[in-house]
């Protein structure tokens, strides 16, 4: 057992979480880890929490095949899953298929075409639209599956001696059912975490304009994205979504409500069914629009009150050895350790108050190595917006994978680390040559988040 | 880093310039994807699994069966049904649900083909319920369990042990601490409702709900993750639940216990092959991995948490993990599903009469009772009234009847009252009024 191995054991059972393999303990916490993404704010008063949970019900909910006699109907014509929670189960992190015969269970492809939309957005394929739908209603045929093999990259040596090899995910699209697609733009993507985004959204706009424009060490620069708010008719600033591609919550649940599982919303109200797609836009509607306004504002009010987990044993010389670590080696210069949010009065509980979610919400460019050459807005092929860390540690008990970055491709916190490049550059040349007790105490810091 | 003889720094340089070609050479640009075709065949599945049960079957099943790949139809009970009623039953190969009464209702319908798989290490009983039809038509998949949901720490406040069964649950110290579903509106309710029925008989059945319905603090129109939110809350000391979603809490670290009473029940989910199925045998080979060990293990995941139909898997779990097979040697599981399958709808309505409208009332009813007796004041007349059923046991056996409530799946929209139960209704309110009359005559 190595050092870390032996911290994160003295984690799980140090906070009496050995639940899989052990009888509860004395002294547990009333809330177990396994649920740590799925707990509101503290605060929430007796009717937020029917709010909360008639959210977290909309957000669990199988959605139907029209016609039904069913609240939930108006799943697909096209759609990728049932439900949110499949891709974001326990509302934490997707995953990626191990190999090409096995099926994206939490991912997609989004694709487009070289261009931008009306709205300033990537240009949807013309046949197959802004994603790839691999599931079709009956009688409408799915569009097809994008299969992912992987490609071992030759190991390298970090400083003492370990090597570490990545993996490259290669793409095939199978059954395409509406002819060849042609040269397109595809960029893979797992379910995101769900938990904090409404402590995220109140951080204001000001923060994230204020942020670009300072002077970062490293050759760290940082930009903010503008992207098209739907329900407001202009551009604002980007905040959700791995590019930053998404303006706030309502529209980020009601664009992965119609992209994802083909529910049309007073947001999006026609179904994701392209002109080349005759017999789905023939297929029956759910309603006008499928998804209620009133199950819109319960998803909306669930997401921007779940809590982030706290951090877990923060005092732990190993981890505070860490975190120095974390902060000497340059990550923070994008994963900030502290934000502000300023006022909210539709989701109160988010408003003004420090948060530790290890992000700046801007975008970097990350060197071509993770570079999808689909610009998103102002986003370009090589830029993604800095994900958030906080809960990060909770995904090997809570996800059961450890598969980090957009594509999953990452096999852990390592592997993760190792891919960044560009403005991330300098940073991960100083964590390759840090030496191999710094690097574990860093990733046991990551580990505590 | 200033001084560049500084051994670290040429470490940092040497690793930095291995990983600078590591990640510029092979990555210029997004790699070409290719299209091709698999020739995987659908197997359309209907059911009313949740993602979290059924996300692990289909990456289970594709993997280990890459000629088909699962198409699934999320269809509540009630509105099954009429999908596969339809013409070339909606295009589906299986039905995988837990409801009985849709696979019974369809099986008279002639709606199924034989299963056609061995079973080998299956029983056919678990204590005098079957699992698998007796035409061979449809056969259990796993079981949830009934019982209790209790909040240990919230009980040992209100000075309570763990109750052993439903009669426990009557005692004067629950009053406002149970959560109840509803069994007309939350779909595991009316078997629960019959268990204790069987068990107690039917007047001493009614009376032993009508003293929990008096104890009720919440009237649970939803599921059972409510049910358990409420308890693990301890907003309520003890809820009325179906075990695999507490369970699942519990073995999440939810700081509950779930306890099953000496008179329990299973409510078995069944898999059935359509008779029109176009791919009979891609469904066949989805039927037989749910029932395979591997299958079976699946339901054992700490998010999903059923009771497996295969006792040679318990033999993998942790001792704590309830097998069923075993309670029932000792009798836990006297429940007899078919003998209550047709009369479910009609328990649910009177239920609904009886209990649930002019719940307010009835709770008060029964706190007056409660401190009548504790002041040891007679009023055992008042009793009864609270306690009769509004039917006999004969006239609930009349086909009749139940034939009325036969449609009345759980979830499905009841309508407007029939004539039966606006007679019924009348009848509780007369009972209710002459009650709360002969306790006020007691001074209670």
């Amino acid at each position: 057992m190595n050092m870390l191995q032996r911290f994160l054991l003295h984690v799980l059972l140090g906070a009496g979480l050995a639940h899989q393999f052990a009888p509860a303990l004395a002294g547990e916490p009333e809330i177990a880890l396994r649920e740590a993404y799925t707990q509101p704010l503290p605060g929430l008063g007796e009717t937020d929490r029917e709010l909360f949970f008639r959210g977290r019900s909309v957000f669990r909910q199988s959605w139907v095949v029209a016609p039904a006699n069913d609240r939930a109907a108006g799943l697909g014509p096209l759609y990728n899953r049932l439900s949110c929670i499949s891709c974001h189960q326990k509302n934490g992190r997707g995953r990626s298929p191990d190999g090409p015969d096995e099926r994206m269970l939490s991912m997609l492809v989004r694709l487009s075409v070289p261009g931008r939309a009306a709205d300033g957005g990537p240009k949807p394929h013309p046949v197959y639209g802004g994603q790839l739908n691999d599931e079709g209603i009956p009688g409408i045929p799915a569009e097809g599956r994008a299969a992912i093999s992987w490609r071992e990259l030759a190991p390298q040596t970090l400083a003492g001696g370990e090597k570490v090899a990545l993996r490259q995910p290669q793409v095939s699209f199978t059954d395409m059912a509406y002819g060849k697609p042609g040269k397109m733009l595809y960029s893979l993507r797992v379910g995101q975490p769900v938990y904090g985004l409404g402590l995220l959204e109140s951080v204001p706009a000001a923060t994230l304009l204020a942020m670009a424009a300072e002077a970062k060490p490293d050759g760290v620069k940082g930009s903010v994205n503008e992207v098209w708010d739907a329900a407001a008719q202009r551009s604002v600033v980007g905040r959700f979504g791995f590019k930053a591609n998404m303006p706030n919550l309502r529209q980020q649940s009601a664009g992965a409500m119609l992209g994802d599982l083909g529910m049309t919303s007073s947001l999006f109200p026609a179904e994701n069914c392209t002109p080349a797609q005759k017999a789905c836009r023939r297929a029956p509607s759910g309603g006008h629009p499928e998804l209620s306004d009133a199950d819109l504002d319960a998803v909306e009010f669930y997401l921007a009150n779940l809590a982030a987990p706290p951090q877990r044993q923060a005092t732990d010389p190993l981890v505070a050895l860490g975190a120095r670590v974390f902060a000497a080696t340059g990550c923070t210069a994008c994963h900030r350790p502290s934000l502000q949010t300023g006022p909210n009065e539709r989701f109160p509980l988010t408003a003004n108050q420090s948060i530790a979610p290890y992000t700046d919400l801007l975008l970097h460019d990350m060197g071509r190595g993770l570079a999808d050459g689909r610009p998103d807005y102002q986003a370009n092929g090589r830029q993604w917006r800095t994900p958030p860390l906080w809960g990060i540690g909770l995904v090997p008990l809570i996800n059961e994978h450890s598969q980090y970055l957009h594509d999953g491709r990452a096999r852990n916190l390592q592997e993760a680390i190792l891919w960044h490049d560009g403005e991330a550059r300098i940073a991960r040349m100083r964590y390759a040559a840090t030496p191999k007790n710094q690097r574990e105490a860093l990733l046991a810091f990551l580990q505590s988040l | 880093m200033k001084n560049p003889l500084n051994p670290r720094r040429r470490r940092f340089l040497a690793t930095a310039a291995g990983l600078g070609s590591l990640l510029a050479a092979p990555l210029a640009a997004p790699l070409a994807a290719s299209a091709r075709t698999t020739g995987r065949q659908p197997v359309v599945v209907v059911t009313s699994y949740n993602d979290e049960t059924f996300s692990r079957f289909e990456a289970a099943f594709e993997k280990a069966n890459p000629r088909y790949k699962l198409q699934l139809v999320w269809r509540m009970p009630h509105d099954a049904l009429p999908y596969l009623r339809q013409p070339a039953q909606g295009g589906a190969d299986v039905y995988w649900s837990a409801s009985p009464r849709t696979f019974a209702a369809l099986a008279a319908d002639g709606a199924w083909q034989p299963l056609g798989i061995a079973r080998d290490g299956l029983p056919e009983n678990i204590g005098k319920a079957r699992l698998s039809d007796a035409d061979g038509l449809y056969t259990a998949t796993e079981m949830a369990g009934y019982g209790f949901i209790v909040n240990p720490g919230a009980l040992a406040k209100l000075g309570l042990a763990e109750p052993k069964d439903w009669r426990d649950l009557t005692a004067p110290a629950y009053a406002g601490q149970i959560v109840m579903p509803i069994p007309s509106r939350v779909g595991f309710a009316p078997v629960m409702v019959d268990i204790l029925l069987q068990a107690y008989g039917w007047e001493k059945g009614w009376a032993t709900w009508s003293a929990i319905a008096g104890n009720a603090g919440t009237l649970m129109d939803r599921g059972s993750t409510f049910v358990t939110d409420e308890v693990a809350s301890g907003r309520r000391a003890l809820g009325l639940s179906i075990d695999f979603f507490a369970v699942a809490a519990i073995a999440n670290g939810a700081p509950l216990r779930f306890a099953y009473p000496a008179h329990g029940g299973l409510n078995p989910a069944h898999i059935a092959i359509t008779k029109s199925a176009s791919n009979p045998e891609g469904a066949r080979a989805f039927a037989r991995f749910v029932l395979s060990a591997a299958g079976q293990k699946i339901l054992t995941h700490s998010d999903i948490h059923k009771l497996p139909v295969r006792p040679a898997v318990y033999r993998e779990l942790p001792a704590a993990y309830f097998n069923p097979f075993a309670a029932a040697e000792k009798g836990a599981f006297d429940y007899d599903g078919e003998l209550g399958r047709k009369r479910l709808g009609l328990l649910s309505a009177l239920f609904e009469q009886m209990l649930i409208n002019s719940h307010g009332e009835l709770v008060e009813l029964w706190q007056r009772l409660h401190r009548a007796e504790a002041a040891g004041k007679n009023v055992a007349a008042a009793r009864q009234l609270l306690e009769s059923p509004l039917i006999s046991a004969a006239e609930a056996d009349d086909p009749a009847l139940q034939r009325q409530f036969r449609n009345r799946l759980e979830g499905s929209d009841p309508g407007s009252a029939g004539a039966s139960e606006l007679v019924w209704h009348e009848r509780s309110q007369a009972n209710r009024t002459a009650a709360g009359r002969l306790l006020q005559e007691m001074g209670a």
